[in-house]
C-alpha cells in the first residue's frame, strides 16, 4: 500500500435518500422491454413466440459470446435496432408482457454446486449469459480468461459517485451470497486471495462482511477500506492503490457480478436482471432495486413512483462519469449501475458561461492520474494537438474531476477528447 | 408508454460542477485587502483614497473602452480590473500626481492585461508591471513614500495580517506560498540586515506573501513549482536592494520570477501514474 495521500474530491455523496429503503424488491414488470442483444450473440427467438422469464432468447456466437435472457414473460413483438443508453444502435428484442404476470417458479438450489470443477465454470457462466456489471461490460469468462495469471481478486462494494447505492445495498442484503459468489470466482481464476473493497464510510457493512468471514472459516479472504472520495473506489484507482506496479496480478469484479455468478451456478439462474439505483431529486422515491435487463428508463423511473417535477437530465450512471440521455425509452443494460433524475438546480449544462482558464492548479493537484489538465486543455483550445498529447492527455481516463473543480467552468472533458482524437475536428479545420 | 417525452439536456460529464468560480475569487481577494485599507484611513492616511479613487474609476473607464475596442465582451463583473485597481493604488506614492496614476492604470489594465487576452492571459502580474515601468520612468515621483514604507504604524501590520487570515480561509491558494516567502525573508533579513524599521518590513513582507503572490495566472502549474517560485521570489526580493528587503525590489522580484515561470512549468511537468499500461492490460 501506498503512503501517499489519496488523489481525489470529497463530494456530496446524497446517498442517504435511497438507502432510507433498503430492502431489494423486484417492481411489478412493466408493459414491454427491450432487452439489448450484444454484437457476438445471435437472436434465437422469432416475432410472436410466447416466452418465459430466464427462457434464452439469443444464443451466444464464438467462445467470446454470452447468451441473452429473457426478464419477464410475454411476447417477443420485434427485433430490431433502437438507440441504446450509449448513443449506438443496438440490436434489441423487444417482450410486451403477454396476460397477467404470475410468480416465476423459484430456482432450486443445486445439490453438488460446489464441487462443481474450475473448468466447466467457464461454461457455466457462458451459458448463464454472465457480464460484468462494471461501466465496462465484457462476458465474466472472457474476463477471467485473460487474466489467468491473477493471485488476488477483488470484489468491489465501493460506488465512489453520489446517489448510487446498488452495490452497498446488495451487500447489506446478501452478504454471504456474494461471498460464495467471490469464492465461485476465485476457483475460476485460481487466484489465492480474495479482497472486499468496502468505502471507510461504510463501516457496518465491513463488520458484517468480515463477520461472515469469520463464521466461515476463511483465512484467504480480507476486507480492506478505500477512503471515500472521488475517484477512490473505481476498478483502476483501486488496482493503482493496492498493486500499483503488478497490476496484471489482480482482478477486479463488482459485488453484484459476484452475486449474479452465485445465482447462475448455485440456482442455475441465468442473467437477466439487476440491481440498480433509482435516484436523483426528481425521483419520489429513489432506491435501489432489482430491475430486468432492457426496462426503459422511463418504466425504471416509474417503478419507484415517478418524478415530482420534470428533470432536466437523465443519466444513465452518477453524475461525475454518467451519461446524459436524450430520451427516457432507451433501456437498461448489464452496465448500467443507476438510472438518476436531476433537476435544473443541479446540472450544469454545455458550457456556456466558461471563462478562460486563471492556472488556479485545482485541476492540476486533484488529478487522480496526476496529470496537468490545465496544459492539455490549454494546448487543445490553441488547437495544439501534438503538445496536448505531450503532456499525455492520452493517460487521462475521464473521470471528470477537473471538469468539477474548475473555478471557470472550462469543458475540460471535451478538450482532452478532441486532443486524443482530433480526427473529426480537423476535417471541419482544414 | 411510448408517448414521446420531452428531449433532456446533454452535455458531457461531468454533470455537477463545484461552487467555486472566478467572480468570488477576485472579490474574495479584494474583501480580503478591506482591512489593510480601514486601518490606513484610520491611521492617518487618508490620502490613498484620492489614489485609490482615481485607480477605481479610471480601471473601470480604461476596462470597458479597451473591451468595446478589442470587440470583447465586457466582464467587468467578475472583480480582475478592480482587483488590480486596489492593488495597485497601495503601491503607489500618496501623494503622487493624478496624471501618473491615470497612466500606471492604463499600463496595468490596457497594456498589462487586455492586451494580452484579459483574464487569465497576462503573463506578468498587471499591477507589478505598471509599477515597475513607473518606477523605472519615474524615479524621482516614485522614491516619495508609500504606504507601506517608512514609518509603517503596527496596525496595518495587524490589518494586513487579518487580510491573510481571511484570505486564507477562502483556501484559494496554497498556505505554504505566505510561510515561504516569509520565512525565506527573515532568513535573509537576518542574514544582510533587515530594512531600518522593523515594521515597515514586516507589513512589507507580509503583504507580499498574501496579496502580491496571491494572482495565479502567473504562478508555476505546480504546487512544487509554485513553493520554486516563492523561493526564487524572496531571496531576489530581499537581494535586489542593496538597503534589504523593500516593494521596489519586490516589485522587480516578482517580474523576474513571472518571467521564468513557463520553463518552471516544462521543467516540473507532473509525473502521469501508469494509468495508460493498467487500462491496457484490464481492457484491451
Amino acid at each position: 500500500m501506498s503512503l501517499k495521500l489519496p488523489l481525489g474530491i470529497r463530494l456530496e455523496r446524497k446517498k442517504d435518500a435511497s438507502l432510507l429503503n433498503w430492502n431489494l424488491k423486484r417492481p411489478y414488470p412493466p408493459e414491454k422491454i427491450r432487452v439489448p442483444v450484444p454484437f457476438n450473440a445471435e437472436p434465437c427467438v422469432r416475432i410472436g413466440d410466447k416466452v418465459v422469464t430466464g427462457q434464452k432468447i439469443a444464443e451466444a456466437n464464438g467462445t467470446e459470446g454470452v447468451s441473452v435472457h429473457a426478464g419477464m414473460c410475454g411476447t417477443v413483438e420485434k427485433v430490431a435496432e433502437y438507440p441504446d443508453p450509449t448513443g449506438k444502435q443496438s440490436l434489441m428484442i423487444e417482450i410486451r408482457r403477454y396476460g397477467e404476470p404470475k410468480p416465476s417458479a423459484p430456482w432450486d438450489l443445486r445439490k453438488d454446486w460446489e464441487q462443481i470443477p474450475a473448468e466447466q465454470l467457464a461454461g457455466i457462466f457462458r451459458n448463464a449469459g454472465l457480464v460484468t456489471t462494471g461501466p465496462r461490460s465484457e462476458p465474466v469468462h472472457v474476463k477471467l480468461a485473460r487474466h489467468a495469471a491473477a493471485r488476488t481478486l477483488v470484489i468491489n462494494i465501493c460506488a465512489p459517485e453520489p446517489y448510487i447505492t446498488c452495490e452497498l445495498v446488495l451487500a447489506m442484503s446478501h452478504p454471504v451470497e456474494i461471498l460464495r459468489g467471490a469464492e465461485l470466482l476465485r476457483k475460476a481464476c485460481h487466484a489465492e486471495k480474495v479482497v472486499f473493497a468496502l468505502e471507510d464510510s461504510n463501516r457496518e457493512t465491513a463488520e458484517l462482511i468480515k463477520s461472515k468471514i469469520y463464521f466461515l472459516k476463511w483465512t484467504h479472504a480480507e476486507v480492506r477500506t478505500v477512503p471515500a472520495i472521488y475517484p477512490q473506489g473505481l476498478e483502476n484507482t483501486l488496482l493503482q492503490a493496492w498493486f500499483s506496479g503488478e497490476e496484471d496480478q489482480a482482478l477486479v469484479f463488482p459485488a453484484s457480478t459476484a452475486f449474479a455468478v452465485y445465482e447462475a451456478v448455485a440456482l442455475g439462474k441465468p442473467f437477466y436482471e439487476r440491481v440498480v439505483t433509482v435516484g436523483g431529486e426528481c425521483v419520489v422515491e429513489p432506491r435501489s432495486l432489482w430491475l430486468p435487463l432492457g426496462i426503459s428508463f422511463h418504466d425504471a423511473i416509474r417503478t419507484c413512483k415517478g418524478v415530482m417535477r420534470e428533470p432536466r437530465k437523465v443519466l444513465m450512471g452518477g453524475p461525475l462519469a454518467g451519461t446524459a440521455q436524450a430520451s427516457q425509452e432507451v433501456p437498461l443494460m448489464a452496465s448500467t449501475n443507476a438510472v438518476l433524475a436531476l433537476p435544473q438546480e443541479i446540472v450544469t449544462e454545455a458550457e456556456r458561461s466558461a471563462e478562460p482558464c486563471i492556472r488556479c492548479n485545482l485541476c492540476v493537484d486533484h488529478c487522480p492520474a496526476a496529470l496537468s489538465p490545465a496544459m492539455i486543455t490549454l494546448a487543445a483550445e490553441a488547437k495544439e494537438f501534438a503538445i496536448a498529447r505531450e503532456w499525455d492527455a492520452a493517460e487521462c481516463f475521464e473521470c471528470g474531476i477537473c471538469a468539477y473543480v474548475c473555478p471557470s467552468k472550462r469543458p475540460m472533458l471535451e478538450l482532452i477528447r478532441a486532443a486524443n482524437h482530433p480526427a473529426e475536428k480537423k476535417v471541419a479545420h482544414v | 408508454m411510448s408517448e414521446e417525452k420531452p428531449s433532456f439536456a446533454q452535455s458531457l460529464p461531468p454533470h455537477i460542477r463545484s461552487t467555486d468560480s472566478l467572480t468570488k475569487r477576485s472579490w474574495g481577494r479584494t474583501l480580503a485587502l478591506l482591512p489593510l485599507l480601514l486601518a490606513a484611513c484610520l491611521t492617518g492616511h487618508a490620502q490613498i483614497l484620492r489614489v485609490l479613487l482615481l485607480c477605481l474609476v479610471s480601471a473601470v473607464a480604461f476596462e470597458f473602452l479597451a473591451k468595446k475596442l478589442l470587440r470583447k465582451k465586457e466582464e467587468l463583473r467578475n472583480g480582475e480590473t478592480v482587483l488590480v485597481a486596489v492593488l495597485f493604488s497601495l503601491l503607489m506614492p500618496s501623494r503622487c500626481p493624478s496624471e501618473l496614476v491615470i497612466l500606471g492604470v492604463f499600463l496595468a489594465v490596457v497594456m498589462g492585461k487586455e492586451l494580452f487576452g484579459g483574464t487569465g492571459g497576462y503573463p506578468l502580474p498587471p499591477a507589478l508591471m505598471a509599477r515597475a515601468i513607473l518606477q523605472l520612468s519615474f524615479p524621482k515621483v516614485m522614491a516619495e513614500p508609500m504606504l507601506l514604507a517608512g514609518d509603517v504604524s503596527p496596525w496595518l501590520v495587524v490589518a494586513i495580517g487579518l487580510g491573510g487570515i481571511l484570505l486564507l480561509r477562502q483556501k484559494k491558494s496554497y498556505w505554504e506560498t505566505p510561510v515561504l516567502f516569509t520565512a525565506v525573508c527573515f532568513i535573509c533579513g537576518d542574514l544582510w540586515g533587515g530594512a531600518e524599521v522593523p515594521t515597515a518590513f514586516l507589513s512589507g513582507v507580509l503583504f507580499t506573501a498574501f496579496f502580491l503572490l496571491a494572482d495565479p495566472v502567473t504562478l508555476p502549474l505546480t504546487r512544487k513549482g509554485s513553493a520554486l517560485f516563492v523561493l526564487g521570489a524572496a531571496i531576489l526580493s530581499s537581494t535586489l536592494d542593496p538597503h534589504g528587503f523593500s516593494i521596489g525590489a519586490v516589485v522587480f522580484a516578482v517580474l523576474w520570477m513571472s518571467l521564468l515561470t513557463p520553463w518552471l512549468d516544462v521543467w516540473l511537468k507532473p509525473v502521469p501514474f501508469i494509468f495508460k499500461r493498467l487500462i491496457k492490460a484490464t481492457y484491451p
